[in-house]
């Protein structure tokens, strides 16, 4: 019997990217970045140029590193003791590592969506309002306008404009994930991440939280890491492959899924190794 | 290099199903085409008919290779290499499919003529036949060895093919003033040379589907090929 899983294509890793974006300004410029869990090297001199307003794909295999990439972006990776990194990450203009930026502030220009979705044991409304609140925000009538415009923004207001004082754990799956995406949109961030944001979602929720993310890349810079290809082709513009710690292509996302430049991405993405 | 194995098996296998039963449905065509020939130059009903009664199993694999795709593309959400071969899969089907039209719609036609008496200017159409086999052989050989190369020729020498045809329909228009009472076998002769005329586009059509399942280069409506 053959073997269910092949190797993957023993050959010299090259990287194909593609930077044109149609006249878009690069919103994220990543540079020669490497990252490190201890000793173990996560990532190798990724080079990539995220457009604004766009939706940005990263695929790979398990462990390739996207995941790590995208909590680079919003320095969620601070947190883990002894990581530590070289080149840099610029965004709209500056550097995240720069000494004068706070990180609470970064975040604040960086939401994250995460795969499963993590509401408050609090209402829908104060979900919501939640990042305002921290930062100091109190007004009642901010609040209120807030509520209405992330949730209208994440396509849930219509769902529960009825009842925004009931518990947030009270909703759907989809709903909750919705609500997280609100959460994450209320502090008008100008990018927004997602780690499989559909992953633990049925495929009508899934739907509509793809329908979501093309809306909402009218307003927000969006990176989204994903395991399906389907999804993938569906929502994002460009989209970059990863292989064990190393960008392999980057380029539009049509072109990608139809006529990869590398065999690597061409053998990953046709299923010939997992 | 060795191809990496597909991590679903199945699929493989659905694969080359898929492509089995196109060079069947192709070998098929091909077939029909020879009988044709034969029962036109031999005056033999018998092989025309063989080519009629053929077609109903093209047809069938036409659909067979239909459901086939589109299971696949149900299934398996092909990307990629994979995703052009089963289009251009379903496409040569109905490429295959027309070609064994075509080879019927010349087997309709030879009956008629054998019906009248044998016209010597017949041997005028053999030099059409050559090029259109030829051409439509290639074309297969091409979309079975994923030959571009020999894909690239086909559309130069269908070019060759519509001006035989030209050259041969105002040969016979000149025939029918001197010989009259041949035209209705000469009309005859006319259409035939136009179904093999459509043969090479057919022939064409898969080439060029074969390109694009290879190299992804669109070279339809072009005028020079690439």
């Amino acid at each position: 019997m053959p073997p269910v899983l092949s190797k993957p294509t023993e050959q010299p890793m090259e990287t194909t990217v593609n930077t044109t974006t149609e006249g878009r300004p690069d919103f994220i410029s990543i540079r020669d970045f490497s990252f490190f869990y201890g000793k173990k090297q996560a990532l190798f001199d990724i080079s990539l140029d995220i457009p604004e307003r766009q939706v940005t794909a990263f695929i790979g295999p398990s462990g390739c590193g996207k995941s790590t990439l995208l909590r680079n972006l919003n320095r969620m990776n601070d947190l883990i003791d002894g990581i530590r990194h070289s080149g840099d990450i610029v965004v709209n203009g500056r550097s995240i590592y720069d000494p004068h930026i706070e990180v609470i502030s970064l975040r604040k220009r960086v939401g994250m969506v995460f795969q499963k979705s993590n509401p408050f044991p609090k209402s829908i409304y104060e979900n919501v309002v939640y990042p305002l609140r921290v930062s100091g925000q109190n007004k009642k009538s901010v609040l209120d306008e807030t509520v209405e415009r992330s949730l209208q923004g994440a396509a849930l207001w219509d769902e529960v404009k009825d009842r925004l004082h009931e518990s947030g754990l009270s909703l759907s799956g989809g709903q909750m994930q919705r609500l997280c995406i609100a959460r994450a949109i209320a502090n008008r961030p100008e990018i927004l991440l997602m780690d499989e944001p559909c992953s633990a979602l049925d495929p009508i929720a899934t739907v509509k939280v793809e329908e979501l993310i093309r809306e909402l890349k009218q307003e927000f810079t969006i990176v989204i890491v994903t395991h399906n290809m389907q999804q993938a082709t569906r929502c994002s513009d460009r989209t970059a492959f990863f292989y064990l710690g190393k960008l392999v292509e980057f380029d539009e996302t049509p072109k990608i899924f139809s006529n990869p430049a590398q065999k690597q991405t061409e053998d990953y993405i046709t299923g010939r190794f997992g | 290099m060795e191809t990496p194995r597909h991590i679903l098996t199945n699929f493989e296998t659905a694969l080359e199903n898929l492509r089995n039963d196109v060079l069947m449905m192709a070998s098929l065509a091909a077939r029909s085409l020879d009988c044709a020939r034969k029962g036109l130059f031999e005056r033999d009903e018998d092989w025309c008919n063989t080519v009629i009664a053929d077609d109903e199993e093209v047809d069938a694999l036409e659909i067979q290779i239909d459901n086939a795709g589109m299971d696949i593309m149900l299934r398996y959400h092909p990307f990629a290499s994979d995703l052009r071969n089963v289009i251009a899969a379903m496409k040569t089907s109905v490429n295959l499919e027309r070609a064994a039209d075509q080879a019927v719609g010349i087997a309709r036609r030879a009956r008629k003529l054998i019906l009248q008496p044998a016209l010597p200017e017949i041997a005028r159409i053999e030099p059409l036949f050559d090029t259109a086999t030829n051409l439509f052989k290639d074309a297969i050989k091409a979309f079975s060895d994923g030959d571009i190369e020999l894909a690239r020729t086909l559309k130069l020498r269908d070019k060759g093919l519509d001006e035989q045809n030209r050259s041969f329909a105002e040969t016979l228009a000149d025939l029918m003033q001197k010989n009259p009472d041949s035209i209705r076998g000469y009309l005859e002769l006319i259409f035939i040379a136009r179904f093999l005329e459509r043969i090479g586009d057919q022939a064409k059509s898969i080439a060029e589907d074969t390109i694009y399942a290879v190299e992804v280069k669109d070279i339809r409506h072009t005028s020079i090929p690439n």
